[in-house]
């Protein structure tokens, strides 16, 4: 097998290479001044360069050898996330972690698209129009088993970003309107069960700011209101690269991860913004179309749960920094610092680059 | 996957594009409302947190006398303050502070709430010009209240302490009834000059302050300086007085209350004006003890009055040479018209007395002994009105418009006044005239106009606007550059009348009632007054004092003679007779004046270090 750049989809290519070139501009920029802080873009740049190889491995493999083996891949990661409980690390009340030789491993990224590609193989073993009830009811349960998992570390972003697997229901079965009813419905009770039951105080604080940002600028609305701050000052044009002042000055919080779109309005100004989310549809656009042109079943699930996953991290993160939807604990593909997540995507798009290097027949 | 399914998954798959182009686009339109319509607001807020503005006081313009002696300097000092983006919010942190401070809590609470409301970039001082144990308690003070700061501040010294501290005033931070009144005009926390001349000429002294804008980070930490305005210093004026004048006049004053005032007669500058008793302006900068307020502010002696513009006294024997001008113009007397006295007469049934038994004399000869009878002669025949009219025409009326806060009018009664001071008894009496004849009465003058009267009579009629801005200091060179003195009018005083006048008043001195102040080489010429310290007359401040009911003695005229320069006035309270008390205060300001000071002024004020501390750091602001 010959690896080259050349087979690869070049506007995929072209999306994901500026995205992340971007994103380490951004956390260059972001850890400027700070001691903690200050290399971590080298580290960034470690993580994208192995994940970019990574990418390039697996889009040389035969996707048809991975679904094979998604069986094997699931049960590894969800030993890998058991792991977490027994060996796990805890960091800020939480138990997410697993080191590995000075480096902190994260089985919950890569997890997602485990499950994702086994689902996957699944569906795709009948046509969709054979596909029974009962079996979507027991893929959902391998959606839901290690989101539970998940949920119990307590990592509730993580374990919502399982949930867009589950977008490939109404892709075979279509959306009929009792369902959609139904399912509101279902979100409904859920919301009130979750609010009563799991959603820890924490979390119900960030319900109850981004429900009234203004109601305590300086207590728990701080961190939405200095990154709203951030953005708005960034105007048409931005700031200028390393001259946010909001950013240098760390009036923004967690601006390396969760934070980091906002780095980049306040620095780069609407202009950037519209840039980098004009790449990002572009991303969709170019993961559905391969979709499209996938020649087998498991393939479009493939690519629709990815696509499905990347917008949903997306919305959440974009939508969470600029104070329309809550502060979720969600990392941003390509620009959020980050070894495990950062690989997990470059892994994931290398699949889809895969099915589009099968569907030319190469 | 058979073509029908497939069909139907590419549909989907297209809803799905176009699912995440609406997204994409919903996203955008937030973040053109923020960063494209509310930018500016955003962008304000942004550098409200990140950029924080510090006044830096501009120091006031300096005071010098006409010589070029510095009177008022700037030096460095200490406070310890709050800045203004570290006021405290806590009210119990606030309460610890008061406490520590031994200041009424309320009051704290009040400023720094102020402070906070003006939004202003000023610092609240809390303790002015730290000394050396001050700055111990400061730094022991900043431990347990890590808000606090100490920061350097140009601060006023007053040279001469108490040597003019009525008429240089003092500063000290605007009050509230103040930024009231003028509102806009005053930034909280604003060091303004409370009275005198800081007072008056507050605003060429004050200067711009300037502003410092640092950069800071979520901390509050300073990052950066962003910007920079310098501070204007205020203007440097010259004074028309003399310090070693001053000197003289506040040293014949010994213990003595009273004032007394020198004018220039080319100008109407003001060469030495003193009250007694002074005080030290420099105590004013900080903050008073109860005993200070007690012994400043709630003394039956009223040292805060500035007796030379503010006290109004009977003018006495003073007065009688307005009575004499307004006979003169009226045509009753001429010069050469005699009166006989006897000792006492009898006018409207009430015996007045005189001082002695004159015999018959002529006008030139009441004036140098006195005689009362003399001038009760042309009281009687002069209407209340007509005396008035020539006190206003003479410049003895209301206030001579001098450069300085709160001059009290002086008064020369009038029928008019009595229906307004007195509504119960609006009657003018004609026996009454009598008594204002001879400065008593109703008479109420201040030393100033009664020393500017007595520059009309050395002028033949001119009448001086009395002031203290001599000029202002060229910043460049250092030089004085003198302003125009304020206008001088014409009285019309009939050249004949005023030469009688000035032979009466050089024969005071010469044989007279003052002949004991007669100098062998400098021929002055001045009246004697003795004045009772009647109802009509600030009694109130005399009401603790009951022994000291004695009269009041004064002295006013002109030197040299034959070629005026200056004119004065004098009043010693309770010290008797004027010729005894006020008159020698006078000859010790003609011997300075006219013949020490020409080979051997006395040296400009010097300086008393007012803590150890201040001395040490010794240093003068740019």
């Amino acid at each position: 097998m010959k690896i080259s750049l050349n087979t690869l989809d070049r506007r995929l290519l072209v999306a994901m290479g500026l995205l992340t070139f971007m994103g380490l501009l951004t956390i260059f920029s972001a850890g400027r001044g700070s001691v903690s802080q200050g290399h971590l873009w080298i580290k960034q740049g470690g993580w994208m360069i192995l994940g970019f190889a990574a990418m390039v491995g697996v889009a040389h493999m035969n996707p048809a050898r991975m679904f094979r083996s998604s069986a094997i891949l699931y049960a590894l990661g969800i030993l890998s996330l058991l792991a977490v409980f027994a060996i796990g690390r805890k960091l800020g009340g939480a138990q997410r972690w697993i080191m590995m030789g000075g480096l902190t491993f994260q089985p919950s990224e890569l997890m997602k698209w485990l499950a994702l590609l086994f689902v996957a193989h699944r569906l795709g073993t009948k046509p969709p129009t054979e596909i029974l009830t009962w079996e979507l009811f027991g893929v959902a349960g391998l959606v839901f088993f290690p989101m539970l998992l998940v949920l119990k570390q307590p990592d509730l972003g993580m374990a919502i970003s399982f949930l867009p697997i589950l977008l490939l229901v109404p892709l075979i079965r279509g959306l009929k309107a009792k369902w959609v009813a139904l399912g509101l419905v279902a979100i409904g009770l859920l919301g009130v069960f979750a609010w009563q039951k799991v959603l820890k105080p924490y979390q119900k604080q960030r319900v109850m700011t981004f429900l009234n940002p203004e109601a305590d600028l300086q207590g728990k609305g701080y961190q939405i209101n200095q990154s709203r701050i951030a953005i708005g000052a960034g105007g048409f044009l931005g700031k200028g690269f390393t001259s946010g002042t909001q950013t240098q000055l760390n009036f923004l919080p967690v601006k390396t991860t969760d934070f980091v779109f906002s780095v980049w309005a306040e620095e780069r100004g609407f202009l950037g913004v519209l840039i980098a989310l004009g790449l990002f549809g572009l991303l969709l656009n170019r993961i559905l179309d391969i979709a499209r042109a996938a020649r087998k079943a498991s393939e479009v699930y493939f690519c629709v749960g990815a696509a499905g996953i990347f917008a949903l991290h997306i919305f959440v993160n974009v939508g969470m920094v600029i104070g329309i939807l809550p502060n979720k604990g969600m990392v941003l593909p390509f620009f959020s610092a980050g070894g495990s997540s950062t690989i997990s995507y470059f892994l994931a798009l290398g699949v889809v680059m895969g099915i589009h290097r099968r569907s030319l027949g190469q | 996957m058979d073509a029908r399914g497939r069909h139907i998954i590419l549909k989907r798959l297209e809803l799905g594009k176009a699912a995440a182009w609406v997204m994409i686009l919903g996203l955008l339109g937030a973040y053109g409302w923020v960063q494209l319509v509310k930018r500016s607001e955003m962008r304000e807020m942004a550098d409200r947190q990140a950029i924080k503005t510090r006044t830096s006081p501009a120091p006031r313009g300096l005071v010098y006398d006409r010589n070029g002696n510095k009177l008022v300097d700037n030096r460095r000092a200490l406070h310890l303050v709050i800045q203004a983006e570290e006021l405290p919010k806590d009210p119990s942190q606030i309460e610890a502070l008061a406490m520590a401070l031994q200041r009424e809590p309320a009051d704290l609470k009040r400023r720094i709430q102020a402070s906070r409301q003006a939004g202003g970039n000023r610092m609240v001082i809390l303790q002015d010009n730290l000394d050396e144990s001050g700055l111990a308690q400061a730094e022991l003070l900043r431990a347990r209240f890590p808000f606090l700061s100490i920061e350097a501040a140009p601060r006023r010294v007053y040279l001469g302490q108490d040597l003019a501290g009525h008429l240089l005033g003092y500063v000290g931070e605007v009050d509230e009834n103040l930024m009231k009144k003028v509102p806009g005009k005053f930034q909280l926390g604003e060091i303004i000059g409370k009275t005198g001349l800081e007072a008056s000429h507050n605003e060429t002294l004050k200067g711009v302050d300037g502003e410092r804008r640092t950069v800071v980070d979520h901390l509050g930490r300073e990052v950066a300086l962003r910007d920079m305005v310098e501070s204007v210093p205020g203007k440097s004026v010259y004074l028309t007085v003399d310090a070693g004048l001053q000197r003289v006049l506040q040293e014949a004053f010994g213990k003595e209350n009273g004032a007394g005032v020198v004018i220039d007669l080319r100008d109407g500058g003001i060469l030495a004006m003193y009250s007694s008793p002074s005080y030290d302006p420099n105590i004013f900068l900080n903050r008073l003890t109860q005993d200070q307020v007690k012994e400043f502010w709630q003394n039956p002696v009223r040292p805060m009055l500035n007796r030379a513009i503010q006290g109004l006294y009977p003018p006495g024997s003073t007065f009688k040479l307005l009575t004499a001008l307004a006979a003169l113009d009226k045509g009753i007397v001429t010069p050469s018209t005699r009166f006989s006295c006897s000792g006492h007469k009898n006018f409207y049934g009430r015996d007045f007395r005189c001082d002695g038994v004159h015999g018959s004399l002529d006008l030139v000869q009441a004036i140098a002994v006195s005689c009362d009878i003399y001038f009760y002669e042309l009281g009687q025949r002069l209407d209340i009105d007509e005396i008035h009219a020539a006190a206003v025409k003479y410049g003895l009326a209301d206030r001579t418009g001098i450069d300085l806060p709160h001059e009290s009018a002086s008064r020369v009664p009038s029928r008019e006044w009595a229906r307004k001071a007195r509504p119960k008894d609006p009657k003018w009496y004609a026996g009454e005239t009598i008594s204002v004849s001879i400065g008593q009465g109703a008479n109420g003058v201040t030393p100033l106009s009664l020393a500017r009267f007595y520059a009309a009579l050395a002028t033949r009629g001119k009448l001086l606007t009395p002031h203290l801005l001599y000029g202002m200091r060229d910043e460049a060179t250092g030089k004085l550059v003198t302003l125009p003195p304020p206008a001088v009018q014409d009285s019309g005083m009939d050249p004949k009348h005023w030469e009688v006048l000035d032979q009466g008043l050089s024969e005071v001195v010469r044989s007279g009632t003052a002949k004991g102040i007669a100098l062998p080489n400098l021929a002055i010429a001045g009246k004697t007054g003795t004045s009772q310290v009647t109802a009509f007359v600030d009694r109130s401040h005399y009401a603790g004092l009951a022994k000291k009911l004695r009269d009041n003695g004064l002295f006013a005229g002109y030197a040299p003679h034959d070629k005026p320069e200056i004119a004065f006035a004098v009043v010693v309270e309770n010290a008797g007779f004027g010729a005894s008390s006020a008159a020698p205060v006078a000859k010790k300001l003609c011997e300075y004046w006219f013949l020490q000071r020409p080979v051997k002024p006395l040296p400009p004020p010097a300086v008393k270090p007012f803590s150890t501390f201040q001395s040490e750091t010794e240093g003068e602001m740019p």
